[in-house]
């Protein structure tokens, strides 16, 4: 690890569990159509690789012989034609399984498939496609799947994530959107960002707004943000045709399920924002027949097909705690780089005057009646209220600040509306001398644009020193 | 050459020419010296390389054998020292040596052009240019041998699974010994023996076709186990061609025929005539598939035995006809006897004897039917007059009420596959059970999955006339199988399709689509692309421009192993803006490098301009403080997307001093003195310029 200056960046003690318990490896066999599914948490490692056979990852093939190292994962690998796989390491569980939800998954994949071939002939659009569900259902799993599958099929399929709860390609609390030309990297997630170096995975390029707050109920960014983000893909879709056949696949938030009293606000407006042409909804019967109401008898050329997909007996419930724990991760890989793509992120020291941080306003007692006066992203009557302008105090520390484009004399509607360059985090903040101490992800100037603060995601402590 | 290389290539060369027989341990030791001495592997592949062209004629095989084994169990670098005068080799020795060898080295070559058996790599052993030049060379001598007995082109020889109806066809019974020569050959393993290794006995009476005769011969259990392999054998060509023609309804629904064919084999004991019968139609079935990539057969020319192929194919009617001959005298005396039957409520059932109860005590023990589809239901009894038995077709009267389903029935391969599995018990019961609901899903799905293509093609005439199944397997176009020429994309934006859709379109967005198996979809994720990058595992077409791909993605993977890389201090960076993000348009590694984003691709092409050349910031402290010896101004360092480093731009080295390129070049104009070329990547040559998959595989090894 690279020694920061300024930092006392320990990186923590070599943590001992961290290397496999023993090197002795073990073999599995999986028949067809069936999955190894195993949870390792993030103090140990778990080696996976594939002696025959063939195997995937949600969705992305693993390669022969080569060793796939897993930590604070739950995944599955599943095969298709029959595998033996070789395991290192010890699993927090694990066990076979033989029900699946793959083949829905494939059947999805090639339906898709279909559409996206008409439309390499109409120059049209390819399936846009929305996944909704409850927390845990598997919705970021089989957003991943459908991608890989498209990925492997030679598309270059558009996804987007509006979950604040964990990052796509960036940290937590943000929304991304990114066109996949390549394979989702099997250790990290969904792949790394670009950085200024090598990457054994080819990196994506995601655009990132900050969402900064947790649930998509709260506040009223989600959807003007919704707007700006179907804007901003729709823009590119019609400039960029390879993306545009081959569609794109949205995952978004479990708390947006929940609606109120029937009505899903939240999913609606994605739906339409998006133009979304198929729903997949997993693992909620009220859910899919609330939507398939809503809309099956819609006199439309391009009709909304709503979809029920059952929840995968591999979903696990993701205690709060390892919820949290990957969120730090993420962060950290944000700044430090994952795995041995070690990252040297730049710390620096910046005055209170030179930051003009921008706070989300909380809602204070206010009568949030479902948001319907912000229906109008661009009005200007609520542009005043989102951001309360702070000076950095110890409130600051352990925050993650999003450094938007935006300048700061702009107005509230256009911080909100930009996108973020990147993040910074606030490592220590002195009152008596009014300075900060940040970690950026390069060295440069303190940047003079709106930096974006929000209540999420939750302080990281640990993150330096 | 150095001297231990000598020596090593002479101990070689003695051991070689001890080797005189086909002897598994001699040739394993041989392996085992090459696999111990690769870096003296150019001194060995000579030496092994002389001694094959040069050995008496039946010393030859032997050696050749060698040669197999060190490139099937080491690879490179002798795939490639070989494989440069592979042709030579093995032609040379072809001419020589006799008939038997000939069709051993035939085989060899055959196992050169697949993948190493129980190897992780999709490629051939030796790439396809190599062994497609031999071939050639191989057909041009067939072709003139041939050419008085037969006017077909060598090439549409029947691939492997014509192979055994090609022996036993022949008249002089096989060569001694399997194609790949004597059992000891430690390799012969990986052909399964399936091809030659069992038949054993050389069919005391030729199997001929398009005849009914072959019903006085019982098929044993040998060659019920081989007309399984025939059967997998036949499966696997046809999906290999159905994935490259998903348009092919016809293929598909030939897919599931064989299939399903397959799964009654497996789980049914039928009576040796219908066996019979199956594979006279298997063989049929089979020659015509062999224009698949692998086309090439190792077989002596076509004989005269070997009829064109509209003969192999007995006109549609024959199969039903001849099926139905043969159940009828199986039993004798069915139509009028009406024998009791051996189930406990006949008597519904047993005054119209039916074809499904005929079968269900043909087929030997009842109870192995399989589970899956034996509740089925009274339409598939109903046995209609079609049929050629002399038995008086009256309906029964209890299915009419389950007309509607009754109607997809024709085309209902599961209900035929009832219909050769039906266990005698189940047959009387079960007057009127509902009809879908009692398939288990499996089955649901597997015959709307068939009923779909089916209804394209003409419905068979008679619902439960197992014969259909023959001749769905018969009728089908067996020209369809078209070759590996997937077309490709020629817009460049535009992705490849990855195939026509007319196949997809049958997958609704609907709830219940979703959750329909559709295991013939996996083949697409997987086999459809066959190359698959070992370090990522991404696929590629096994085509040429899939090659280039993998080529370059090779490059790709290459570029990034970069082991200085975490030296550096690498660092995130900032995320794109709206703007930029819109206007980018991501990069694929796979693609040439002139479509990348920007400028820099088709101008990078160009001579490089002064300003353009750099040089990597040096390591030596000294020469990295120095300035430009011409301006004496500082180099600045900036990184490089295109050497993967930090460079000095604008900066060229000469005579180990580093100067601004600029400054150099004016400096050089004056003195006369010529620029020398900055290198193009401080890697070393990309192969993909070179192009040789070869040496792609040197710089994998890497």
């Amino acid at each position: 690890m690279i020694s920061l200056p300024g930092l006392n960046l320990g990186e923590q003690p070599a943590e001992p569990l961290n290397v496999p318990t023993s090197s002795a490896t073990r073999h599995q066999d999986l028949a067809a159509q069936t999955e190894y599914r195993f949870e390792v948490n993030f103090q140990r490692q778990l080696t996976i690789k594939l002696v025959n056979g063939t195997a995937e990852y949600f969705g992305t093939e693993l390669a022969p012989a080569t060793t796939y190292t897993f930590q604070g994962a739950k995944g599955a690998i599943f095969t298709w034609h029959g595998c033996k796989i070789e395991i290192g390491g010890e699993a927090e569980s694990e066990y076979v399984a033989e029900e699946t939800q793959m083949m829905p998954a494939m059947n999805a994949h090639f339906a898709f498939e279909a559409q996206r071939d008409r439309a390499v002939q109409t120059r049209d659009a390819g399936p846009r496609v929305l996944v909704v569900g409850p927390e845990n259902a598997g919705k970021t799993s089989l957003v991943k799947i459908l991608t890989s599958y498209a990925v492997k099929s030679g598309r270059q399929p558009m996804v987007i994530n509006l979950d604040p709860k964990q990052g796509m390609l960036s940290v937590p609390g943000s929304f991304t959107a990114a066109a996949f030309s390549s394979i989702i990297d099997i250790e990290e997630g969904w792949g790394s960002s670009p950085m200024s170096g090598p990457s054994p995975v080819p990196v994506k390029m995601p655009l990132v707004y900050h969402y900064g707050l947790k649930d998509p109920e709260e506040g009223r960014v989600f959807r003007p943000l919704v707007t700006r983000m179907a804007l901003a893909v729709t823009s590119r879709l019609e400039e960029d045709p390879a993306s545009k056949q081959a569609g794109f696949i949205i995952d978004s938030p479990g708390s947006m399920s929940q609606g109120k009293a029937g009505v899903y606000e939240n999913i609606e407006h994605i739906i339409s924002e998006f133009s979304v042409n198929v729903v997949f909804v997993i693992g909620s019967e009220r859910l899919y027949s609330d939507l398939s109401r809503k809309y099956a008898h819609r006199p439309n050329e391009d009709p909304t097909h709503i979809i029920r997909l059952d929840k995968s007996g591999g979903c696990v419930d993701r205690s709060e705690e390892y919820m949290k724990a990957l969120r730090h991760a993420q962060i950290r890989a944000y700044f430090f780089g994952h795995g041995d793509a070690a990252l040297a992120p730049h710390s620096q020291s910046a005055t209170f005057d030179e930051l003009n941080i921008f706070k989300i306003a909380e809602e204070t007692g206010r009568d949030f009646s479902g948001g319907h006066h912000i229906d109008n992203p661009y009005g200007n009557a609520s542009d005043a209220e989102i951001y309360e302008r702070i000076t950095p105090s110890n409130m600051v520390v352990n925050k993650l600040l999003a450094v938007t484009t935006a300048a700061a004399t702009e107005g509230h509607g256009a911080i909100r509306d930009a996108s973020v360059r990147g993040y910074m985090y606030v490592a220590d903040a002195d009152e008596a001398k009014k300075r900060v101490k940040l970690l950026s992800p390069q060295p440069g100037q303190v940047p003079a644009s709106a930096i974006v603060m929000g209540s999420w995601p939750e302080d990281v402590p640990s993150l330096v020193g | 050459m150095s001297s231990i290389s000598d020596e090593v290539a002479a101990d070689f060369k003695d051991a070689l020419q001890d080797l005189k027989v086909n002897s598994r341990p001699e040739i394993s030791n041989l392996t085992l010296i090459a696999k111990e001495n690769t870096e003296h592997a150019q001194a060995i592949s000579l030496v092994l390389e002389n001694h094959i062209r040069t050995a008496r004629p039946e010393w030859r095989l032997p050696s050749l054998y060698v040669l197999d084994s060190i490139v099937k169990n080491i690879g490179t670098p002798y795939t490639v020292y070989l494989g440069r005068g592979l042709y030579k080799t093995f032609m040379e020795a072809y001419s020589k040596v006799d008939q038997p060898t000939r069709k051993a080295m035939e085989g060899l070559l055959r196992t050169w052009k697949q993948p190493v058996p129980e190897s992780m790599d999709n490629r051939p052993v030796f790439p396809p240019e190599m062994t497609g030049d031999i071939e050639n060379a191989l057909n041009k001598m067939r072709s003139v041998q041939a050419q008085m007995q037969s006017q077909r082109p060598v090439h549409a020889l029947p691939a492997r699974p014509a192979v055994s109806a090609a022996w036993r066809n022949t008249p002089t019974p096989p060569q001694n010994g399997a194609p790949f020569g004597a059992p000891v050959d430690p390799r012969a393993r990986q052909f399964s023996g399936s091809q030659l290794g069992q038949y054993p006995q050389q069919v005391p009476t030729p199997v001929q076709y398009g005849q009914a005769q072959q019903h006085s011969q019982p098929m044993d259990s040998l060659d019920l186990n081989e007309l399984k392999e025939e059967v997998g054998r036949l499966i696997s060509s046809t999906q290999q061609a159905f994935a490259y023609n998903l348009a092919d309804a016809g293929l598909q629904q030939k897919l599931n025929a064989l299939l399903a064919l397959k799964k009654v084999l497996d789980t049914q004991t039928l009576p040796p005539q219908q066996l019979e019968a199956i594979r006279n139609q298997i063989r049929a079935l089979a020659p015509p598939l062999a224009p698949t990539p692998v086309s090439m057969s190792a077989f002596p020319p076509p004989t005269p035995q070997q009829p064109p192929t509209p003969t192999f194919q007995p006109p549609a009617s024959a199969p039903p006809l001849n099926l139905a001959q043969m159940l009828a005298n199986f039993r004798p005396g069915a139509p009028s006897a009406v024998p009791p039957s051996p189930a406990p409520a006949p008597a519904p059932v047993s005054a119209t004897p039916n074809l499904a109860e005929m079968l269900s005590r043909l087929s030997t023990p009842p109870q192995q039917s399989n589970p899956a589809v034996a509740p089925f239901n009274p339409p598939l009894f109903s046995l209609p007059a079609a049929i050629s038995t002399p038995v008086p077709a009256t309906p029964v009267p209890a299915p009419a009420p389950a007309a509607p389903p009754a109607a997809s029935a024709p085309t209902n391969l599961a209900q035929l596959l009832a219909s050769f599995n039906q266990p005698p018990a189940a047959a009387p019961v079960a007057p009127t059970p509902p009809f879908n609901p009692a398939l288990p899903p499996q089955v649901q799905g597997l015959s709307r999955l068939l009923s779909q293509p089916a209804g394209a093609t003409a419905a068979p005439p008679n619902p439960v006339n197992p014969a259909w199944l023959l001749n769905a397997l018969s009728g089908l176009p067996n020209t369809g199988t078209p070759s590996n020429a997937t077309p490709l994309s020629s817009e460049p934006m535009t992705r490849q399709s990855s195939a026509p859709t007319s196949l997809l379109n049958d997958i609704e967005l609907t709830t219940a689509s979703m959750k329909q198996p559709r295991p013939h979809l996996i083949f697409r994720l997987y086999d459809a692309k066959p190359n698959i990058c070992t370090t990522c595992g991404r696929r590629f077409d096994a085509t040429p421009q899939g090659k280039e791909k993998k080529a370059r993605h090779m490059d790709w993977h290459f570029k990034m192993k970069d082991p200085d890389a975490a030296k550096r201090g690498v660092h995130r960076s900032w995320y794109f803006t709206e703007k930029e993000w819109i206007e980018y348009r991501e990069v694929d590694e796979t693609a040439p490098e002139d479509s990348a984003n920007g400028p820099s691709g088709a101008a990078g092409r160009v001579k490089k301009q002064a300003k353009d050349r750099y040089v990597p910031v040096p390591q030596d402290v000294t020469l990295a403080h120095a300035p430009c010896p011409i301006c004496q101004e500082n180099f600045e360092p900036q990184w490089s997307k295109e050497a993967n480093d930090f460079v000095w731009m604008d900066a060229i080295k000469v005579g180990g001093k580093i100067y601004h390129a600029t400054c150099w070049e004016e400096y050089s104009k004056g003195a006369g003195i010529a620029t020398p070329s900055t290198p193009d990547s401080v890697l070393g040559k990309r192969t993909a310029e070179t192009g040789t998959p070869a040496s792609g595989k040197k710089l994998r090894a890497y």
